[in-house]
């Protein structure tokens, strides 16, 4: 899913070498697009190309610090990233993102109402919304009979050496923030310090701690019940009915990946370009296809098949509670040491 | 006993000439290699450790002491306590497996050699990754060998075999195999055939006649075996990830995840991984001088 497994990547990159090897050499417009792996279609970009003329240079990255790592480096000027809410946060404090220019983007209109006004950039001003999606729950109903409704029910001693969970620090954190009925988003060391005995009773029940493809563990049948990406979960969901989502009654994440142009762009015109072609509903709707997450794009949903609206991986039905991240700051730096210490002694 | 130790004498000695312009000359391209590609990123890693976190990765130009007091922590002396442990056991194993493959290889006629030495080298020809996925196909729950051993009747149930630590080493020994036989292959290859069967001549038993005169002049292949298999099995962490669930950290994935995860906190990271060094080349320095002593004391 959307941090993807590394051999796509080297897939990836050894295609487009190969394409890169038969492009006849001009001096055509074109855009640096700098994005997850496995997030964009490769029919979406050729097509822009053919309607536009502008090569799109697509690099991949796996996390959205790997993406600042390389941005920051000055190697290669991108047009474009990628990143998700917390991170266009953090970006927009520092300056470091172009505002977008509104007009050039008259598909914008096909957002909805529910990915406007949040905290990260609640007037849309610097970024776009691409993809969004949620962590939940994903149960093997053939192995687990009971109902799992909140994260309690998922770290129960039964399910000892049967679960898998994003190998993430700051989402472990937040789940059991919001179990403990504290904001997800109050994350300071008196927090990290109370939720810290109720890690440590989770952690010691965990198989595979996996951000890149959680699904392959569900899949294979080592774990039988986990919290993944809602992308993840759809995908297994559209493999096997038996593999039901659900967000968490306690709350859950929501994330929110954009599109977004960073401070001194070359191409700025290239880039208003290409997000308000993603942003065409008959575009969109691709994208949701081939990745199934929640498309914020209300008039692209329109165009899902019955069948692909009714997976509640991407689609959850309900009104559940739902929160961004916010960028946190320094505190980033104990929550990765608090789980690191957790992890340490669940795993003696 | 000159053979056994040329090769540490061409490192730890000054018994060497020094080279001359022509020398220098042709030593020009793995200087170059070894600033750029070793002495550069250390020196960079070294001044970054004493520097502050900067709020979207990266560093502060400010000095700082901090990062070396937070490497000084119980659960980073834990975690490197276990990732040597990790690259103790892989190395050993791959010597017990090593050897006796790179002593055949090496006593082989030379066209089976040739073909022996390219079957070791094969799996290169693939990346390390896929390799490493390739294994969770085996292992996983339904995946091969479960699938054969009940498919055999010799179990009823399938076995736990994936994400667990001997499927750890089990990858690491795998991905590590190739750089113990090799120099102990070259080693094998140089072996004398006429001291061996002086020793047994002399009524040495085929025993002692390994353990005295095969393994002492084989043994610059084991040290160089042992380093190769030892260093990278220390740092790596995609095998622990993929066959081990991430469930257990060993250093690697603590240093990676100071540069690609939710922390950002490059410095740290940079005085985790020059600690490492530190540590290594200090206990290199240690062995070295240990066995330029023995050799002296001789």
């Amino acid at each position: 899913m959307r941090r993807m497994t590394c051999i796509a990547v080297a897939a990836a990159m050894a295609a487009t070498l190969l394409l890169a090897g038969g492009r006849p050499a001009g001096a055509a417009e074109s855009i640096n697009l700098f994005g997850w792996s496995e997030y964009i279609p490769q029919s979406v970009i050729d097509d822009f190309t053919k309607e536009t003329g502008i090569e799109v240079n697509y690099e991949m990255y796996a996390s959205n610090e790997e993406m600042l790592a390389k941005l920051f480096s000055g190697a290669t000027k991108y047009d474009l990233i990628q990143p998700s809410e917390y991170v266009i946060e953090a970006l927009t404090k520092e300056g470091k993102l172009e505002k977008l220019d509104v007009v050039e983007l008259p598909n914008l209109k096909n957002i909805g109402p529910e990915f406007r006004g949040l905290p990260h950039d609640p007037k849309l001003e610097y970024s776009v919304p691409y993809m969004s999606g949620t962590v939940g729950i994903v149960v093997n109903t053939e192995k687990v009979k009971d109902p799992v409704t909140g994260y309690r029910d998922v770290f129960q001693e039964k399910y000892k050496g049967r679960i898998v969970i994003l190998d993430d620090p700051l989402e472990i954190v937040t789940w059991a923030l919001h179990t403990e009925g504290l904001p997800p988003n109050a994350v300071n060391k008196e927090n990290v310090e109370k939720v810290k005995p109720m890690i440590a009773t989770w952690l010691p029940l965990v198989k595979v701690y996996d951000s890149d493809s959680p699904k392959t563990a569900l899949l294979n049948g080592d774990v039988d019940l986990g919290i993944v990406w809602s992308g993840e979960a759809a995908l297994l969901y559209n493999e096997n009915k038996k593999f039901q989502y659900t967000l968490p009654k306690e709350g859950a994440h929501r994330f929110i990946d954009n599109l977004a142009i960073p401070k001194g762009a070359p191409n700025k015109t290239g880039a208003h370009k290409f997000i308000n072609y993603v942003l065409r509903p008959e575009v969109s709707v691709k994208i949701s296809k081939e990745f199934p997450y929640t498309n914020p794009n209300v008039e692209a949903r329109k165009l899902l098949t019955p069948e692909e609206r009714a997976n509640p991986a991407s689609y959850p039905p309900g009104n559940p509670k739902l929160d961004t991240f916010r960028d946190i700051g320094e505190n980033a730096v104990l929550v990765d040491k608090a789980i690191t210490d957790l992890k340490a002694k669940s795993g003696a | 006993m000159r053979q056994e130790s040329t090769a540490f004498a061409a490192t730890v000695t000054g018994r060497q000439r020094p080279p001359g312009g022509t020398g220098w000359l042709l030593l020009a391209p793995l200087l170059v290699w070894v600033v750029a590609f070793v002495v550069a990123p250390a020196a960079i890693m070294l001044v970054y450790s004493f520097l502050k976190r900067g709020t979207l990765g990266g560093v502060v130009w400010e000095f700082t002491l901090d990062n070396y007091a937070a490497v000084a922590d119980p659960t980073y002396l834990t975690i490197v306590i276990r990732s040597m442990v990790f690259a103790t056991i892989t190395t050993l194993l791959c010597l017990a497996a090593g050897y006796p493959v790179a002593y055949l290889i090496g006593r082989a006629s030379e066209e089976r050699r040739n073909l022996l030495l390219m079957l070791v080298m094969v799996p290169f020809w693939t990346s390390f990754l896929i390799r490493t996925y390739a294994w969770v196909t085996i292992l996983k729950n339904q995946g091969l060998l479960n699938s054969v051993l009940l498919g055999l009747g010799v179990i009823g149930e399938p076995l736990e075999l994936l994400y667990t630590r001997g499927a750890v080493i089990l990858g690491l020994v795998y991905t590590f195999l190739p750089f113990m036989i090799l120099p102990i292959y070259s080693s094998v290859e140089k072996l004398d055939g006429a001291l061996i069967e002086a020793a047994l001549d002399l009524g040495a038993g085929p025993l002692r006649a390994f353990a005295r005169v095969i393994v002492p002049l084989t043994s610059p292949g084991i040290a160089a075996g042992v380093l190769l298999v030892f260093v990278p099995a220390l740092g790596i962490y995609a095998v622990n990830d993929i066959m081990g669930g991430g469930r257990v950290d060993m250093i690697g994935n603590i240093i990676e995840n100071q540069f690609k995860g939710n922390a950002r906190n490059w410095p740290f990271g940079a005085a985790l991984g020059t600690a490492m060094l530190v540590a290594f080349a200090f206990s290199y320095w240690l062995a070295s001088r240990r066995q330029r002593l023995a050799e002296f004391g001789r």
